[in-house]
């Protein structure tokens, strides 16, 4: 088990995820799939920001709107609770 | 420092089995950065959003090749464009460049119409409800008209009586060709209403029929209902040519051609379904081409295409003012734009393209209006990319009937504006309160 998610969860190079708990697959963008990598090591919600913010060209207001809806959608896919 | 990465929002979609929805393969969303070779980003930053944008070429275009399908196959063809589709004046004054006549179904088209300098003779006037003064007008200004009921045939034949002259007259006819039948305008047919109507005017001494009008419904995409028609008027006219010795100077098919939307229980996208003007035409022509006439003297036949023409060229450039997720987990967007300038999404399934490159992973999506109504829905569900507040997105094909059924509420209506060979032109000023407010006062004592 890998802590946060809810059952195990294996995302391929190109972004490909899957939920061993459920069976159901999803597609991650690039910046998904980088947020997700980071999830699964365990790095923190208030650190995720500032890696993102390294990482890709963008403002802090724009990514944090983002990263909050990134986690509600895996809240709502039961990925996460 | 290293080159940061190329950010887009975070997305995570969940892969659906059986991929194709009630509408086929959901379309590839396909970004529409740019707009008759002008970028999308560049018009709205100009004009405004939301903005309608004509392209008169593609217009222009559609004109020939109607003309070209029905003429070919049936000479003595013309088209009088449905004024009601769209009667902003460009848009008319472009179609009679090309030669459109125009059809018009009351007293305000009409005027639109002179306006624009058609002459009268080149004017179709159709519709259940025509005034005294704009039947006078017509009569006098030499126009077609076509009549709707018996109330209509009294009243033209008092004025017969006072301008001292037998006035020329086409009969609206109607059949049972679709369901629910079109019974509204015009006789019937079947029932024998149409007979007597022709009989009656032919009999009065002040009428001479020398019309005959159908217009069978409105986005028939299927074809079978045009060769029912045609095959109706020819045994009608042959049998009234018989029997009350008329004879036609022209018949008229109306409008109904299909364009190129989707409509909303619809199996099958457009694209699939909707024929093609030759289709249309050679439904049509050789029908009527069998009529009981010699080729010489074959009757004009009139087409009234609306949406047909006018759809495809008109585009609306659209931003997006908000994103949400519902309580279902769906995604929703609202836009600036509401179902007060989107009548037609009632009949039609819009695609909605981004303005803007964007990620490839669609998402289904509500698709809200921007008025706080609830009913403004412009989309139950299409599939859109991620977009965030101020992305823009087209939505191609929508020139009939939106601008004019367009209703001023809430929000003030968008301009429109016509690219033609590189320039820009606004054919329609965006709403202002003062414009709004014209005609409107407030008496001192409310004050
Ligand atoms: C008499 C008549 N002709 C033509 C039209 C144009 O119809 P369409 O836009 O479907 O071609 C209409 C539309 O209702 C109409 O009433």
């Amino acid at each position: 088990m890998s802590g946060i998610f809810n059952s195990e969860v294996t995302i391929s190079d190109s972004g490909f995820l899957f939920d061993h708990g459920t069976g159901l697959t999803y597609s991650l963008n690039e910046t998904g799939q980088f947020i997700f990598t980071k999830m699964k090591e365990e790095v923190h919600a208030n650190k995720m920001l500032e890696l993102i913010m390294e990482e890709f060209d963008i403002n802090e207001e724009t990514a944090r709107k983002d990263i909050d809806d990134f986690y509600r959608q895996l809240k709502e896919a039961g990925l996460i609770d | 420092m290293t080159e940061k990465r190329i950010y887009t929002k975070p997305t995570i979609i969940r892969h659906t089995v059986g991929v194709m929805n009630k509408y086929g393969r959901p379309p590839a969303t396909v970004p529409m950065n740019r707009l008759v070779g002008y970028e999308v980003k560049e018009l709205a930053a100009k004009y405004g959003s939301p903005l309608f944008v004509l392209n008169v070429q593609e217009l222009r275009e559609k004109y020939r090749d109607m003309t070209r399908a029905f003429k070919t196959r049936y000479p003595k063809a013309h088209i009088a464009y449905s004024y009601k589709t769209n009667y902003m004046k460009a848009v008319c004054s472009i179609l009679h460049q090309e030669g459109a006549w125009a059809e018009v179904v009351s007293g305000f088209e009409y005027d639109i119409a002179k306006n624009l300098n058609v002459d009268g003779t080149k004017i179709i006037f159709n519709g259940p409800y025509k005034t005294r003064d704009e039947l006078i007008r017509a009569f006098t200004e030499g126009s077609m008209v076509n009549i709707d009921n018996y109330d209509e045939m009294q009243l033209i034949e008092d004025i017969a009586e006072e301008m001292d002259k037998v006035l020329e007259v086409g009969i609206r006819v109607n059949m049972d060709l679709n369901n629910p039948p079109w019974h509204k305008f015009g006789f019937n047919m079947e029932a024998g209403h149409a007979f007597e109507a022709v009989k009656r005017a032919q009999a009065s001494g002040k009428l001479k029929v020398v019309g005959l009008h159908i217009h069978a419904g409105t986005y028939i995409d299927d074809v079978s209902i045009y060769s029912k028609a045609a095959q109706g008027l020819v045994d009608f006219y042959t049998y009234i040519k018989a029997q009350l010795g008329v004879n036609l100077k022209y018949w008229d098919m109306g409008g109904g051609y299909a364009s190129h939307n989707t409509l909303n229980w619809a199996w099958a996208p457009a694209e699939q379904t909707c024929p093609t003007y030759d289709q249309y035409a050679e439904t049509i022509c050789p029908i009527l081409m069998n009529g009981p006439f010699s080729a010489n003297n074959a009757p004009k036949l009139f087409i009234e295409p609306g949406r047909a023409l006018v759809d495809e060229p008109i585009s609306l450039i659209t931003s997006v003012a908000a994103q949400k997720r519902l309580p279902s987990g769906a995604r929703g967007i609202v836009l600036d734009a509401g179902m007060n300038i989107l009548s037609s999404v009632q009949w039609y399934s819009y695609n909605f393209q981004t303005g803007q490159d964007s990620g490839f992973m669609v998402e289904d999506t509500v698709i809200y209006g921007g008025l706080c109504m609830n009913i403004d829905v412009l989309r139950q569900s299409a599939s859109v990319p991620p977009v965030r507040r101020g992305d823009l997105l087209v939505i191609p094909h929508v020139g009939a009937y939106n601008i004019s059924q367009s209703w001023q509420f809430i929000y003030l209506r968008p301009a429109v504006i016509a690219i033609d060979g590189g320039e820009i032109h606004v054919i329609k000023k965006a709403e202002t309160r003062e414009y709004v407010q014209e005609f409107e006062d407030v008496p001192d004592k409310f004050k």
